[in-house]
This record gives C-alpha cells, sequence and structure tokens, in this order.
C-alpha cells in the first residue's frame, strides 16, 4: 500500500476522534451542571407565589413590628381567606411560624430568605440598568421575574460584577427593606423641608409603576440634589437641574430625600480635587479586605488626585500613596464630602 | 552563645526596596526559585558576618497577612512554620501609616522582628524628618534607618539582625489595644483556646477567629490545628466546632464589622504612631510626582506619550538587537568554522561533525544570536521604566481600552514585553496579580511577533514582496495585534467568563532610577536564566531537526523523515491555502523563528542542514502565488510560540493544561485568521 493513501485516510480518523471527544466532554459538562433549583413541595409556580408572600410579611414585619393576617391581607389587597391559605404555605416552607393569639412571625430562616430575595431583586434593577441600558421604570417587573430563579452563586457573580453596589437604582440599599421603613434615611417630600432646603432624594417607591415613570421623567432620581422653591396645599414646586417642576403631594409622598450631605457616596462620583473621610466598604469578600489593608479604614481621609483619560481608572490619595482603581472598585468606598479650610 | 547559621525572612510591601537590601546582603550568592505548590517567587541567599552564615529569605511583597492572595498565604505560612530566627520587616518611610498596618500585623506573630526604615534618602530630600528612638519605642523592636540603594544604614541593620537573633536584644513589641469589645471578645476566646491547652499565639489566633480568617477557620473545622503549628492536646473536634460557634457570635458583637474594626484599630494606632514620629514642613504631595504625573497622564497627552514610550522602547531593543546580534553571529561563524575544521583534523566520521555543529551548534547560536540581545535591551529598559515609576502610569492610562477586552491595562505591559520576545512577556505576567488576567496575558502573548519573527519575517517578506515589503509588514504588525486582541476577547467571553477582574493598583513616586541596580536586576536575574533554559531546549530540538533531514544516510529527499512529513502535513494545510513543505518548515521553527529560511530551504529539499541559504530565496517568489505568500507570513507570525517560551509557560503557570492552552490559542487564532485571510482573497480573485 502506497504511503500517501495511509495518511488520506488517517487524518479523518482523528478529525472524527476529536469529535467525539469533543462531543463526550460537552455530554459530560451538561451531566454535571447541578439540577435546577427544586421547590421544596409543589410547582416552582407555587414557590414564587409564596416567595412573593414572604417578602410582603417581611416588608409588613419590619414596618409594623408585627405580623397577622388581616393587617397584611389589606397591604397585598387579597382577602383574608387567601391570604391564610399563603401564610400557610409559608409554615409549611418553614419561613413562618405562629405564636399566641393568631399572631405570627418571620423565622430565622424566613427572614434571611426574604433578605436574599430583596437583595436578588434590587441587584438585578441595578444590573438591568447599569448593565442593559433599561429605563429605571421598567426594570422593577423583570428584576421581580429574576429573583425567583437566581441560585445564590450566580448572586454573588453578579453583585462582584457590579462592583458591590450598596444602592438599587431607585435608591434601597441592597439589602435592605423598603423606603417607607424607619431605618430607611429618607422622609417623604411630601413632609420635608421648607422653601429654600436643597435636598438630596435617596428613593423612590417602586410601585405604582406609572408614577415611578413620570418621576423619573421629571429628573427625580436617587442621587439628585433638588431644591424647594415653594409650598403650596396639595402642590410642591421643585427645582431639579435647575428646572422648576410642580409636583403633587399625593406624588411627592413616593419620593424620599435627606438633608443634602448626610447621605454617604460612592468614591467614584467624586469630581477630581475633592477630599472625603471614608464612611464603610461595602459588599465584603477579597475586595472588601483589600481595600482595607491599602488604607481605606472609615475615618481615612482620600483625595482624588486624576481621572485618566477615558474618565476611569481614578487615582486616589490615602494614607500618603497613591492609588488608582476603577470607578466600580471606588464605587464601594462610601465616603462623606470633606469641606476645603 | 549560639554559632549556628541565622535564618531571617524578609517581608514587606510591594515596591519598598525589600529586593534591594537583599540583593545588596547577599550579593550574587543567590537562588531563585518558585514557593512549593505555588506559583509565587522565592528568592534564597546568605551572607557571613563575622564569620556566622545569615540566611535570607525573600518573601513575597503584600500589603498584609490576611492570607487572601497567594503571596499573602506564602509570607504567613513562612513566618509561623518555618518559624525564623529573625523577620527583618522593610518598610517605605514616605509611607510610614500603610507600612506599619503590615509590619504591626508580624509583631503579632512573632517577638523577633527588626524593622529596616528604608527610602530615606526621599525622606531627607523632601525636608521630613522621623525621630527614630521615638519610633522605636512606639513599636517595641530595633528600628534601623537604611538607604538601600546606596548601601546606608545596612551594616547596623546587620548588627541588629545578629543582636536580635541572639537574643543580646530582646524585642519587645507592641501590643495593640482593639478597644474595649474587640479586646474582651480576644481575652474570652483567649481563655477558650488556652482552655483546649492551646498556649503559643492564642492572642493571634484568638483575633484571627474575630476577624473570620479564612485559613484559621478551614483549620479550626477540618481540626488541623498542626497546619498553624499549634498543638492542642485537649482539643476534640467537637471542642473546636464550639469554639468556632464561639467566634461566630461574638463575631455577630462587633459593629459594623469585626473585620473592619480591626483593621481600623490598627490603622489608628498607625496614624497617631505616625503623628508623634514624623515630622513634615511640607505637605504630604511630592509636587515633582505631581508635575510629571500630570503630563503622562494627562487627557490628551497621555497617548502619544505612552506610544512614544512603547515605539522608543521598540525600536531600541530591534536596532540593538540587530547590532549586538550582528556581533554574536560573526561569533558562532567563527566558532563553527573552528569547530568543524578541528573535527575535519581528527576525522571524525561525517555524522558526528554533522550532528555536533550543524545540528547542536548551529542551533544553539541561532537561539543565542536571536534572543540574547533584544532580551537583555528589553528586560533593562522596562526595568528603568519600572525604576522610574512609568510602567504604572502606562497601565493607568490603558486601562480603560484594555476592559473593552474584558482585561485590564496592566496586560498591555505584558504584549509590550513580547514584542522584545514572548518569553520576557510571559514572564513579565507575574506581576498582575489577578489570576485570570495573568493567564489571558500569558496565553495570548505568543500571538504578538517578536523581534526573532520580526527578522525573519522581514527578510521573507522583501524576498516575497520587494516593493510591496513595507504595507504587508505593518498590515502583519496590525494583524498580529488585532488577534491578540481578538484571542483576549475570546477567552474573557468563553472560560473566563463572569470571573470578576479588578483592577487596584499603587502608583508609586518618580524615583531617579539606580543605573547599577537596573542592569544588574535585568542581566542576573532574568537574562542569566532564561538563556540557561532557551540553551537546554534549543540545542536538543535542533539536533533532532538535523536528525529527521539526514537520516537514514545518503537516501532521497523523499525517503527522508522530512519528506514523510512534507507528504502527510499537506492535506492539514489546504484549507488555509498552506503546502506540505510550508508546515513541515513551520514545525522546524519551533526552536527559534528565526531558522524559517534555512528551514524552508531544508523542506524543499534544497540543502540538508539549517544554515543560510540564498537560493531558496530566490526560488520561493517563482513557487509562491502572492496570495500563499501573504498567508504563509501571517501564519508563520501567529501559529506557534516558540518552544522557550511554551517551557516558559510551563514554569510560570505549573499546569499541564494551561501549557497545553499556551499551544492551543495561538493555533487556533491563527489558523482561524490564515483561513480567512486565504479563502477571503481567493473570493477576491487573488
Amino acid at each position: 500500500m502506497d504511503i500517501a493513501n495511509v495518511f488520506d485516510w488517517f487524518w479523518p480518523v482523528l478529525a472524527f476522534l476529536l469529535l467525539i471527544l469533543w462531543l463526550w466532554t460537552l455530554l459530560r459538562q451538561r451531566r454535571e451542571r447541578p439540577p435546577v433549583q427544586s421547590s421544596i413541595s409543589g410547582s416552582a409556580h407555587e414557590r414564587i407565589e409564596a416567595e412573593d408572600m414572604l417578602k410582603a410579611a417581611y416588608v409588613q414585619q419590619k414596618k409594623e413590628g408585627r405580623l397577622n393576617v388581616s393587617d397584611l391581607a389589606r397591604a397585598l389587597g387579597l382577602s383574608e381567606a387567601l391570604t391564610e391559605q399563603g401564610m400557610d404555605a409559608l409554615v409549611a416552607f418553614g419561613w413562618v411560624e405562629k405564636r399566641a393569639q393568631g399572631g405570627m412571625r418571620l423565622t430565622e430562616k424566613g427572614e434571611a430568605h426574604a433578605q436574599d430575595l430583596i437583595r436578588a431583586h434590587r441587584l438585578w434593577e441595578r444590573y438591568l440598568v447599569d448593565r442593559e441600558g433599561m429605563a429605571l421604570d421598567a426594570v422593577h417587573a423583570e428584576a421581580h421575574r429574576r429573583e425567583h430563579t437566581t441560585t445564590p452563586e450566580e448572586l454573588e457573580r453578579l453583585d462582584a460584577e457590579l462592583g458591590h453596589p450598596a444602592w438599587g437604582p431607585h435608591g434601597h440599599a441592597i439589602p435592605g427593606p423598603s423606603c417607607q421603613v424607619p431605618s430607611s434615611p429618607g422622609r417623604p417630600l411630601s413632609e420635608e423641608g421648607e422653601p429654600g432646603d436643597r435636598l438630596r432624594i435617596v428613593c423612590l417607591d417602586e410601585e405604582p409603576v406609572p408614577l415611578l415613570a413620570q418621576l423619573v421623567a421629571l429628573g427625580l432620581k436617587p442621587g439628585v440634589d433638588v431644591e424647594i422653591v415653594d409650598r403650596e396645599p396639595g402642590l410642591l414646586r421643585l427645582q431639579v437641574n435647575g428646572v422648576v417642576v410642580p409636583l403633587a403631594s399625593a406624588a411627592a409622598r413616593h419620593v424620599y430625600a435627606v438633608a443634602e450631605p448626610r447621605l454617604p457616596l460612592e468614591l467614584g462620583r467624586l469630581p477630581v480635587g475633592a477630599r472625603a473621610r471614608v464612611v464603610e466598604i461595602t459588599g465584603g469578600g477579597t475586595h472588601q479586605r483589600r481595600m482595607l489593608d491599602m488604607g481605606f479604614v472609615p475615618g481615612a481621609e482620600v483625595t482624588v488626585l486624576r481621572k485618566a483619560s477615558l474618565g476611569d481608572p481614578i487615582e486616589y490619595r490615602i494614607k500618603g500613596t497613591g492609588i488608582a482603581m476603577r470607578r466600580t472598585d471606588a464605587n464601594s468606598v462610601m465616603v462623606e464630602e470633606v469641606e476645603d479650610g | 552563645m549560639d554559632r549556628g547559621a541565622i535564618t531571617v525572612g524578609v517581608a514587606g510591601n510591594p515596591n519598598v526596596g525589600k529586593s534591594v537590601i537583599f540583593n545588596a546582603l547577599t550579593g550574587s550568592r543567590q537562588h531563585v526559585g518558585n514557593w512549593p505548590g505555588k506559583t509565587v517567587e522565592r528568592a534564597e541567599g546568605a551572607f557571613y558576618h563575622d564569620g556566622r552564615e545569615v540566611r535570607l529569605v525573600d518573601l513575597p511583597g503584600t500589603y498584609s497577612l490576611a492570607a487572601q492572595s497567594p503571596e499573602e498565604v506564602v509570607a504567613r505560612d513562612y513566618i509561623i512554620s518555618d518559624a525564623p530566627d529573625v523577620v527583618l520587616v522593610v518598610v517605605d518611610a514616605t509611607a510610614l501609616e500603610r507600612n506599619l498596618n503590615l509590619a504591626l500585623q508580624i509583631l503579632e506573630l512573632t517577638d523577633k522582628v527588626v524593622i529596616a526604615l528604608n527610602l530615606m534618602d526621599e525622606v531627607r530630600r523632601q525636608r521630613w524628618a522621623i525621630d527614630v528612638p521615638a519610633l522605636e519605642k512606639a513599636l517595641g523592636v530595633p528600628v534601623v534607618p537604611t538607604v538601600a540603594t546606596e548601601g546606608e544604614g545596612l551594616q547596623e541593620l546587620v548588627k541588629a539582625i545578629v543582636e536580635v537573633a541572639d537574643g543580646r536584644r530582646d524585642p519587645q513589641p507592641v501590643s495593640l489595644d482593639y478597644g474595649v469589645t474587640v479586646e474582651g471578645y480576644t481575652e474570652t476566646l483567649q481563655d477558650d483556646l488556652n482552655d483546649l491547652g492551646i498556649e503559643e499565639r492564642s492572642r493571634w489566633v484568638a483575633l484571627k477567629l474575630l476577624e473570620d480568617d479564612p485559613q484559621i477557620v478551614e483549620a479550626f473545622k477540618q481540626g488541623d490545628l498542626a497546619a498553624l503549628e499549634l498543638s492542642a492536646p485537649d482539643a476534640s473536634p467537637e471542642a473546636l466546632q464550639a469554639l468556632l460557634r464561639q467566634a461566630v457570635r461574638l463575631r455577630e458583637g462587633i459593629r459594623p464589622d469585626a473585620k473592619v474594626e480591626i483593621v481600623r484599630r490598627r490603622y489608628e494606632f498607625a496614624h497617631d504612631v505616625v503623628h508623634d514620629v514624623v515630622h513634615r514642613e511640607r505637605p504630604e504631595e511630592d509636587s515633582l510626582t505631581e508635575r510629571i504625573d500630570r503630563i503622562v497622564t494627562h487627557r490628551i497627552w497621555s497617548w502619544p506619550i505612552t506610544l512614544a514610550i512603547f515605539v522608543a522602547t521598540f525600536w531600541i531593543t530591534i536596532k540593538g538587537g540587530e547590532i549586538a546580534g550582528g556581533w554574536l553571529d560573526s561569533l558562532f561563524s567563527w566558532l563553527i568554522q573552528a569547530a568543524r575544521m578541528w573535527l575535519a583534523s581528527v576525522q571524525a566520521p561525517w555524522w558526528v561533525s554533522g550532528a555536533l555543529v550543524d545540528g547542536f551548534l548551529v542551533g544553539v547560536g541561532t537561539v543565542i544570536t536571536v534572543m540574547l540581545p533584544p532580551m537583555i535591551i528589553l528586560f533593562t529598559a522596562f526595568a528603568l521604566l519600572e525604576d522610574l515609576g512609568l510602567l504604572p502610569r502606562v497601565a493607568f492610562n490603558l486601562d480603560r481600552p484594555m476592559r473593552a477586552l474584558g482585561s485590564q491595562g496592566k496586560q498591555t505591559l505584558t504584549w509590550g514585553m513580547s514584542f522584545g520576545c514572548n518569553v520576557t512577556g510571559v514572564m513579565a505576567s507575574r506581576i498582575i496579580e489577578n489570576r485570570k488576567v495573568q493567564l489571558t496575558a500569558i496565553l495570548t502573548s505568543p500571538l504578538i511577533i517578536c523581534s526573532g519573527g520580526y527578522g525573519a519575517g522581514i527578510a521573507l517578506v522583501i524576498a516575497l514582496f520587494g516593493d510591496r515589503a513595507l504595507p504587508v509588514m505593518l498590515s502583519l504588525v496590525f494583524l498580529s495585534l488585532g488577534a491578540a486582541s481578538l484571542a483576549t476577547l475570546v477567552l474573557n467571553k468563553t472560560i473566563f467568563r463572569g470571573e470578576p477582574g479588578g483592577f487596584v493598583l499603587e502608583m508609586p513616586p518618580y524615583r531617579k532610577p539606580k543605573w547599577g541596580q537596573v542592569v544588574w536586576r535585568a542581566l542576573v536575574d532574568r537574562v542569566a536564566h532564561t538563556m540557561w533554559r532557551a540553551i537546554e531546549f534549543a540545542g536538543p530540538a535542533s539536533l533532532l531537526i538535523w536528525l529527521l533531514g539526514n537520516l537514514p544516510p545518503g537516501a532521497a529527499f523523499e525517503q527522508t523523515p522530512v519528506g514523510w512529513l512534507v507528504r502527510a502535513l499537506a492535506p492539514l494545510g489546504r484549507p488555509f491555502g498552506l503546502t506540505g513543505e510550508m508546515l513541515t518548515a513551520l514545525l522546524f521553527t519551533l526552536p527559534a523563528k528565526e531558522i524559517v529560511v534555512p528551514a524552508l530551504a531544508m523542506t524543499y529539499g534544497l540543502q540538508t542542514t539549517l544554515m543560510e541559504s540564498e537560493q531558496i530565496l530566490n526560488y520561493l517568489p517563482q513557487a509562491w502565488s502572492s496570495l500563499s505568500s501573504y498567508t504563509f507570513v501571517v501564519f508563520f507570525m501567529l501559529y506557534l510560540p516558540c518552544l522557550v517560551t511554551l517551557w516558559t509557560i510551563w514554569k510560570e503557570t505549573r499546569s499541564l493544561k494551561w501549557t497545553l492552552m499556551g499551544l492551543v490559542v495561538p493555533l487556533v487564532t491563527a489558523s482561524a485568521i490564515t483561513f480567512l485571510v486565504y479563502q477571503g482573497g481567493l473570493l477576491l480573485g487573488f
């Protein structure tokens, strides 16, 4: 047999073998992938419903300090019977425990799970706004869909990829309860501030969605500074980005603000030359530890030295040394601006 | 008195002159290797003081001992497990606060510490004053001011080290006060530890348990206290678990976070110390650094400056490489002539002289001629830029564009080095601490045209394209950059997907480079080391190629292994417009790309050795169409790293998987691009 013929079939055979090998590894990978998280009881749909109920119960308990079926039913707009049924499911999941006199309380497990869900929701919102460019008023539904199917590992990866953000796009802390809870730094615009006061918006209610869309369209977003021009019964005039806009008090109830410098800023937002004091490092993990060791400890003073020509990375002076980092990394450092002089 | 050898671990932040002190003390008596199981460099050396041997181990530069990175683990494990007689902590006197964070952590681990207060010349230049006795008193250990680059203070440093080792000086390190809560909890945990029979370093272990240190917690979980060099005779696994639970409970009680609180307190202490001992006349901003940075990182000027730094470096590398390469070339020609004449005079059989001279010697000579000059120049140039403080600025300027590829600024530095020599590029990837980016840099470096490939490529392109050589060459450079970018993007979208990349980089002040030291570091640390690897590989490989082309003796070209290879590889190259001769020649250029022209001569059966040949350069333009010429040079520039690069990848990653990826990534990228070029060319009717 001619030697050349050998090579004529040699390469096809080799290619075939490689193809088999490749397919095999693909199949193996598929098999190794963990099964989709299955619900403890019933279908995935039931679990989603139960999780939504859990979140509502969590908010209720935070806000009122107690939990009972009738209050929850009112908040959810459901009948008491339906709510009761839902709560039974939560008890079955081990998220809620029944107490004497018809009272109920979230278990430790339930509270943790609720916080995880809220965290997932806000992180997804942040992702959709920052990375996919979705409008602020459109992300709620999508995030709501995704929060139920996110595994803890995916969530951590998402958190890391976003640079461990401290705030959701609507200004809710991640994780943390809704705007209305007493621990939130903001107060409703309908109650806070006299004409002439400068306030910083910290939070918007996520619902009703149409109102949220209008507020965003007016430029009322978390992190934006506004000045109260005047206050009439039922109406409020605000100066936003140099424009005076009227706002009905009913709408102003859904906007939360603080007196301007109180809210810690993300370090990445400061302009060149600004000086600030570190308040906290968010995010945890290796990144937090590294930042701490570099000298970003609470109370340390940091100066913005310069930005690279495309605005990122940014160089800071901390503890006598220059440290350059990306804006997303810098945003994990919360600071208070220091006045010069 | 104990007259045995003294072992000293040298610790410190990165970039504080740790290695300078190490080199100054040990001179040439040092050995560079890796830490067992880690790809972190380990340098050891020794010197004699009054007839006593003092052994130094250069620990990796770290900001902390928190065991968050391989470097930190290595440094901490060394101090705990190897229990050196003395730990020498080198600190940057101009950034004392940040440096004390590490020093104070070391003081918690061991009493036997000497601190070298380095860079005192910078302190004097900025007209600061540091009260050394006060610092010594505040820390409780000997502090010696030094200017390592001038050798100032080294005598005193050695004296202090020996005194501490011998116990003639007994350091009493300061015990930090972490505040009522942390101290209270630490005491509780310490008592529990003592109950289990753990006495040694119990305060440190207690603090680490509060901090939730992953390594310590894991050791307790596994019940493997031996890993921490702790003996706990009375400790059952259950007791350790209970202790862990206790630690978790206590940790919850510290607001806002135990880890943050502990680091904050440590920095607060450092701040107070610095406030007491450092007297500044001027504010801390270094005005010179400020002025230079204003230009180098300017919104517009940063671009031409960055470009100029790269272009100037390569121009010097290529020009200098040509000149020095010429000298080396004549040296080896003479050596080869001499060897041949000598072998003829002793009447050695043809296969002995052939194998030795045409195989081994020619191979080694080619690799040295091609690689040594650019390597020396490039390493020196980059060491100089690093010493000046320019490299971090380049990484700073180029980070944003690199982020579009999913990477970060430091990778451009490794690419820059790769333009001179892929080996240097792969080695330079050490500066990247993020594992994912580091691997990307290693795997994409071979796609960059190195000066060897560039030199050989120019000869080939001129022969093949004549007047059009310049645009062809330029297109190749851009193609190579494009290929490297493409590969980076694809790697980050596939195997490295979703892994976080961050970019935190210290920007040291500009400093006047110390020439002697720079050249020394380039020559000894790197070049000598690398060249030896190169020779180890190139010699045997060239010998093998010679054997392939010349066995069996006297056979016709078709019957030699080379002839076989040509036919076997032919079908593989067809979709890419490459012939069997081309592929076989490329296989032969694995030791060094430089030998491509003689390799082609060999595979076309024009000659049987790898010596230069004019004949083939005249033959090729007639044999190849311009399209197949172009596809050949494209594939040649990109297809595979040379063997030395591959060997270096193995050395740096210590992983068969990533070394194989070092083959696969360039091969796949090159095949894809060549395929597109060839098929596109056919479609366009070339």
